[in-house]
């Protein structure tokens, strides 16, 4: 009697959440070990983050804050990843988006608030969207690899938005170095301080799902994802589609910046993206690209990131809990490529 | 003239980083495996570098001390995505974020101080008496020789002319061919896997005992990410990976000189010109020559995981 592993090409979904909650417990672990080497109590900030996280509704509010952009930035990488393609700019088209909100919300007064908020809106999803047309065009056009341009975009906004932030822009009332003036519209408050732009993140998602899901346009563009030359010689409008989501994916993103200016921050700053982007691709990636997933995807980032906030008022660095985050991931990984196994016997009966 | 020797001292000077880094993509990319830790691997041999010299002040030591972090650190990665075959992607940005964030803790107490001992220039004698060349290149560090001729050279006869250079590249392109075919293809992309990562972190030492030299948390800054980019513009050879670098490098260093001499661009402007001239050069050749883009391919199994028993 012998047994030997098996792989199944998908997971059972139940064996997937153990594997990923089996390989979080063991990422903390490892990092509490190395932890208490330093001389901390990792089982004591481990109380510490649980209770402030879920002990009480403000703690709950500022994870509705983190999950917002969250589930925009882990949507658009998502949606790119149904038709085979990797949007790693969403951070750029996050910032883009947040410049041309900025642009639009410092620059007319007066304007009524419900007006304003589409306005804003609009000019989220263009920047978003515009960030995004280069790569889009050379991907489409002459298969040009859209991981790097679009990558590579990321460090141009950046250098964008502290450029206008701490140059023309900048707010000369406040003593803030790299921050705009107050923009003069804010998304209103949905549930304590979160703000509308969490609905919205939700119902988007809904509505991506469905879009892939239920239409024809969804279908091809799942199709073209998992075999693009089946669906050229299916009549499917490839090029078409790749244009159509990569630029819907762009403008996601771009509104994850617009509610983080307008919902959160109220002001274009350096640091605004707070590396929200680089965190949708792992939203995205948890998710495995589907649109429905990510918004637990993005609740699970959103406590990750909660407790790095918290970890760092208890004397912990952003950058140890950086390369946290980064353990928790790389366990992940390896979990949800566990889970695909299955022990079957063998011996007992001829192959 | 001595400007142009001077862009072209900074440009080696500069590329180098980003042609060790790019090398050892290379290795990784050409077995099958996307490693996109590299930003992480790089940090993790600066500060180790930096970390080995303060202890004992020889750079030839720190350099060796950053590939041996990169290539532990790479057995890890591969053990992750070949061993057990996780998303390549998924753990590359784990990578990254891990590399990162462990440099930064570690390099606290180090941070801001000049690195107490770095490579010194060798100038190598007759070549560097070569007019504008000459004390462009035949005057750097010891690395720069290593990592624009020796290397490269080494690496692309390795994979071009001999029978082990054929055996990798079908690693990366049909992985299942090449098991048929009795090669050991595990095998080699875990090795080759952590030996890509262990040029990365030598790339990373580059940094802080050659050209900085000194360590400061954002010292990489996308370093590692360009890297990446360079491998795919430069169609996966690592000959080209170099060239690559040395035109990046020639970006920079313009960047650099309009600074200097007060060009009337914002220094936000000029700091695009390497992440817009990289995007500029993937974008322009394919458009240009469309038989660019068969000769640039990727490897056709590059990112896909083996599973001998699976089709």
């Amino acid at each position: 009697m012998s047994y030997r592993l098996q792989r199944l090409p998908s997971a059972h979904p139940g064996i997937a959440v153990l594997a990923r909650l089996v390989a979080i417990v063991l990422a903390l672990v490892i990092a509490g070990i190395a932890l208490a080497f330093t001389g901390a109590r990792p089982l004591a900030l481990g109380v510490q983050v649980i209770s402030s996280t879920f002990g009480s509704s403000f703690g709950l509010e500022d994870l509705g804050l983190l999950v917002t952009p969250l589930i925009f930035t882990g949507l658009a990488v998502a949606l790119t990843q149904r038709i085979g393609i990797w949007n790693i700019g969403a951070e750029g088209q996050f910032y883009l988006g947040a410049f041309f909100a900025t642009w639009l919300g410092t620059s007319i007064a007066g304007a009524p608030l419900p007006l304003m908020l589409v306005a804003l809106f609009l000019a989220g999803a263009l920047g978003g969207a515009l960030w995004i047309l280069i790569p889009t065009l050379a991907r489409a056009y002459a298969d040009v690899n859209e991981l790097i341009t679009t990558l590579l975009l990321n460090f141009v906004a950046t250098l964008l938005v502290y450029y206008v932030s701490t140059g023309p822009w900048r707010d000369a009332k406040s003593n803030m170095l790299a921050s705009t003036a107050r923009i003069r519209y804010e998304v209103p408050e949905f549930w304590g301080i979160v703000h509308w732009g969490f609905p919205v993140a939700v119902l988007m998602a809904l509505g991506v799902a469905a879009l892939l899901a239920y239409t024809r346009w969804g279908y091809e563009v799942r199709i073209a994802g998992a075999n693009p030359q089946a669906a050229r010689y299916a009549g499917m409008p490839v090029r078409r589609r790749i244009i159509v989501v990569m630029l819907l994916s762009g403008a996601i993103a771009g509104v994850a910046g617009m509610f983080e200016v307008a919902g959160t921050v109220h002001r274009l700053q350096g640091g605004i993206s707070n590396n929200f982007g680089y965190l949708g691709i792992m939203v995205a990636v948890l998710a495995r690209g589907s649109a429905l997933a990510v918004i637990p995807a993005a609740a699970m980032m959103a406590v990750i990131l909660n407790a790095g906030i918290i970890l760092q008022t208890q004397g912990i660095t952003t950058s140890t809990v950086l390369a946290i985050t980064g353990l928790v991931l790389f366990f992940t990984a390896i979990g949800d490529e566990a889970a695909h196994y299955r022990l079957v016997r063998t011996g007992a009966q001829p192959a | 003239m001595d400007l142009i020797t001077g862009i072209l001292s900074t440009a080696f000077l500069a590329g180098g980083v980003l042609a060790l880094a790019a090398l050892g993509e290379v290795l990784a990319e050409r077995v099958g495996v996307v490693n996109l830790g590299v930003e992480g691997l790089m940090a993790l041999g600066a500060i180790t570098g930096i970390a080995t010299v303060v202890a004992y002040p020889s750079p030839t030591l720190g350099f060796l001390a950053a590939l041996g972090v990169g290539f532990l650190f790479g057995c890890l990665f591969a053990l992750a995505t070949v061993t057990w075959r996780a998303n390549q992607i998924l753990c590359g940005l784990a990578l990254t974020l891990i590399g990162t964030g462990l440099a930064a803790t570690v390099g606290k107490a180090y941070s801001g101080t000049p690195s107490p001992a770095v490579f010194g220039r060798v100038e190598i004698p007759l070549l560097v008496d070569i007019p504008v060349i000459g004390r462009a290149f035949f005057a750097q560090n010891v690395l720069v020789y290593l990592i624009f001729i020796i290397l490269p050279v080494g690496l692309h006869l390795l994979m071009f002319r001999t029978r082990h250079g054929l055996n990798l590249r079908a690693v990366g392109e049909n992985p299942a061919a090449a098991d048929a075919a009795g090669i050991a293809v595990q095998r080699i992309r875990f090795w080759y896997v952590a030996a890509g990562a262990a040029l990365a972190a030598g790339a990373g030492a580059y940094l802080t005992l050659a050209f900085v030299p000194s360590w400061s948390e954002g010292v990489v800054a996308g370093r590692g990410w360009i890297a990446v980019a360079l491998v795919i513009f430069a169609g996966y050879r690592p000959l080209n990976a170099v060239l690559a670098a040395l035109l990046f490098g020639v970006i920079t260093a313009l960047g650099f000189v309009g600074q200097a001499r007060n060009w009337p661009i914002a220094p936000a402007f000029l700091s695009m010109l390497p992440y817009l001239g990289t995007i500029g050069f993937i974008i322009v050749p394919v458009i240009a020559w469309h038989r660019m883009r068969q000769w640039m391919a990727a490897p056709a199994a590059l990112g896909e995981p083996y599973f001998r028993d699976v089709r």
